[in-house]
């Protein structure tokens, strides 16, 4: 590897569409780039395959994200699924992916054949997704790497909304967005949020929850200002 | 993978909507009685309408053709109901053959009209027994956020309301020839509707104790029945459907009826707004376009018109563009200077056109005074003189 730094793609951060070339390989020899979803390699350059905006993660990571309401599975990724099926090895679980994914019933601390637990039909989980790939159902864990059960498993009670990834991402970025901080100074609510474009609210009184989870869903399309007096507005008319 | 064919909601939301309904509380914030946002928006032909009920659009889309009347209404129009239910609306809908929600939609919708007699039959005939027309109407779903009976009604109604049949004369021989006339010949005529029949849909919860009105599409899943009720502005009930489910206490059904009629003259003038506003749109559209088919009326006075108003004339070829080309291009600065003149540029353009038009249709001096009609003030009183002027310099 040469000392030189490969020149950043012009395109990063930006809106690129499917056949958008993002780098000419031809003007970077003996450097490693990785991709990530949305990229793709086409002779000697890397071209976009979905449309969104380009990330990129220095030095070398770069990968397309976009907005969708279906969830492409990818490895680390925390998802809420829902229970559709038990089968003996597994619990058949949706993601909104094309596939079902399977959640192994001993994927649980401590779990043994003897302590299988009992989910019935539409039982919401908040899972990991431990191994993903295209040709074969996804799978899911709810454990943490090293074995714990961390905040993973079942979700009682609540309320569970569909957004788009996203809204999901936004949700759980760092600084913690602006929709999510002004609610959180007023009223006192759980959040589980999918990378799979899945929002578990819960909260004492149903009329929080209801509040919560619509501002969620309208803050989608508003800027952070927007997204405070929005919630601003919405509180007010609670109260 | 069959999973795709049904949404099911997961425990966590059945319980939950359950239980803010007994609080009078709805996931989406919305009041147990109070309807989604309606938006209505108009396709740039006659009789398409999209219809946005909250996160549910629907598109109606009216035609007609001319077809032999049934035996036993030989002097009766007839109207059927299509609908379509796309599988990007909604995964658990098939392509192809219709399922069961889709038959109900269009039979509900199909009865509200044609039951309560909402659109004038009648005056469909043009030959008794031999040429009526047949209207059609059909519902594309294109979004499924729930309730979609009521979004596909009014989708339908609106479709109806700006729909134009071709105008057609019965003459020949014997009588029985007909003939459509083109519609930039003869303004096509809509079609006359009596009343509107909107259809109201209620979904009980519970053992039938709580009822909301325009139920979500996780309501949908969630409720344990319900019930549409097909009214019009003048309270007249025109049709109810409650297929299976939740039954409900005849007094319940009273009072569902007593919201239904409010509701339905609520959403009846905002169709009527919507319609109206369409319309004159159209019209003033159609001002623009009109002028070749204007002009050509006037053309028999013209000359004598030209004459009278030399005077105008001279004054207007004083100016340094009397050139045929150089006129083309004044319009932006002219449009500035007088607003009635920006039908100007057009008009040279379309002039030759419709000279020769006009001696194509023989019996042209009465179509223009019926083309002319719609028009607005304003053209009324633009003065006539200006169009000739444009003439004149080209010719």
């Amino acid at each position: 590897m040469e000392s030189r730094k490969p020149p950043p793609s012009a395109l990063v951060d930006n809106h690129v569409v499917p056949g958008d070339v993002v780098l000419d390989l031809t003007e970077m020899t003996n450097q490693t780039i990785k991709l990530g979803a949305g990229l793709r390699q086409d002779c000697d350059t890397i071209q976009a395959t979905s449309a969104g905006r380009l990330r990129l993660s220095k030095p070398n990571k770069y990968w397309v994200e976009s907005s969708q309401k279906r969830y492409i599975p990818s490895v680390e990724d925390t998802v809420l699924g829902v229970v559709v099926d038990t089968k003996p090895d597994n619990f058949l679980v949706d993601i909104k992916g094309p596939n079902l994914a399977f959640l192994p019933v001993l994927a649980f601390e401590g779990g043994t054949r003897r302590n299988i637990p009992k989910f019935e039909i539409g039982t919401l989980i908040y899972a990991r997704v431990v191994k993903a790939n295209s040709i074969m159902n996804p799978e899911l864990s709810c454990m943490d790497a090293t074995g714990k059960a961390a905040e993973f498993g079942q979700l009682k009670d609540g309320y569970m909304f569909d957004t788009s990834t996203g809204l999901s991402r936004m949700l759980l970025s760092s600084p913690t967005c602006p929709v999510l901080e002004a609610l959180g100074k007023k009223l006192s609510f759980e959040i589980a949020v999918g990378l799979n474009g899945r929002v578990w609210v819960n909260a004492p009184s149903p009329s929080n929850v209801i509040v919560v989870s619509n501002a969620i869903i309208k803050s989608e399309s508003l800027s952070g200002i927007g997204q405070r007096s929005m919630v601003e507005s919405l509180l007010e008319r609670l109260s | 993978m069959d999973h795709h064919q049904r949404w099911h909601p997961t425990v966590n939301e059945r319980e939950f909507i359950e239980r803010a309904l007994q609080s009078d509380l709805r996931v989406d914030g919305r009041r147990p009685f109070d309807f989604r946002r309606l938006k209505i928006l108009f396709g740039r032909e006659d009789g398409s309408a999209e219809v946005q009920l909250g996160d549910t659009r629907v598109m109606g889309y009216a035609t007609a053709q001319l077809v032999q009347p049934y035996k036993d209404r030989p002097n009766e129009g007839t109207l059927a109901i299509f609908t379509e239910f796309s599988p990007m609306a909604d995964p658990a809908f098939e392509p192809g053959r219709p399922g069961e929600s889709a038959i109900e939609l269009g039979r509900v919708v199909d009865r509200g009209l044609r039951e309560s007699r909402a659109v004038d039959m009648e005056s469909l005939c043009v030959v008794a027994g031999k040429h009526v027309w047949s209207v059609r109407v059909d519902l594309h779903i294109l979004d499924n956020g729930g309730n979609l009976i009521d979004a596909a009604n009014i989708a339908a109604l609106a479709a109806l309301s700006t729909f134009r049949r071709p105008e057609c004369t019965v003459g020949g021989e014997d009588g029985q020839q007909v003939t459509v006339h083109d519609p930039e010949v003869r303004d096509p005529l809509p079609l006359t509707i009596h009343h509107l029949p909107i259809a109201v849909t209620f979904a009980y919860f519970g053992e039938g104790n709580i009822m909301v009105i325009d139920p979500t599409y996780k309501e949908e899943a969630v409720m344990g029945g319900r019930m549409t009720a097909t009214i019009n502005s003048n309270g007249d009930v025109c049709s109810i459907q409650k297929a299976g489910g939740e039954g409900v206490m005849s007094s319940v059904i009273m009072q569902c009826l007593r919201i239904a009629s409010v509701k339905a003259a609520d959403i009846t003038s905002k169709i009527k707004n919507e319609v109206n506003s369409y319309t004159s749109a159209k019209a003033l559209q159609k001002v623009k376009r009109l002028p070749a088919s204007a002009l050509k009326k006037d053309n028999a006075p013209d000359v004598a018109m030209k004459e009278s108003s030399d005077g105008a004339l001279e004054t207007q070829s004083t100016k340094p563009s009397s050139d045929g080309q150089q006129i083309d291009k004044e319009p932006p600065s002219v449009v500035e200077d007088n607003k009635q003149e920006d039908v100007e540029p057009m008009l040279s353009e379309c002039n030759p056109e419709a000279q020769s038009e006009s001696r194509l249709t023989a019996g042209g001096s009465d179509e223009t005074q019926e083309a002319i009609s719609p028009k607005s003030l304003k053209d009324a009183v633009k003065p006539k003189h200006k169009i000739k002027k444009k003439q004149h310099s080209k010719s």
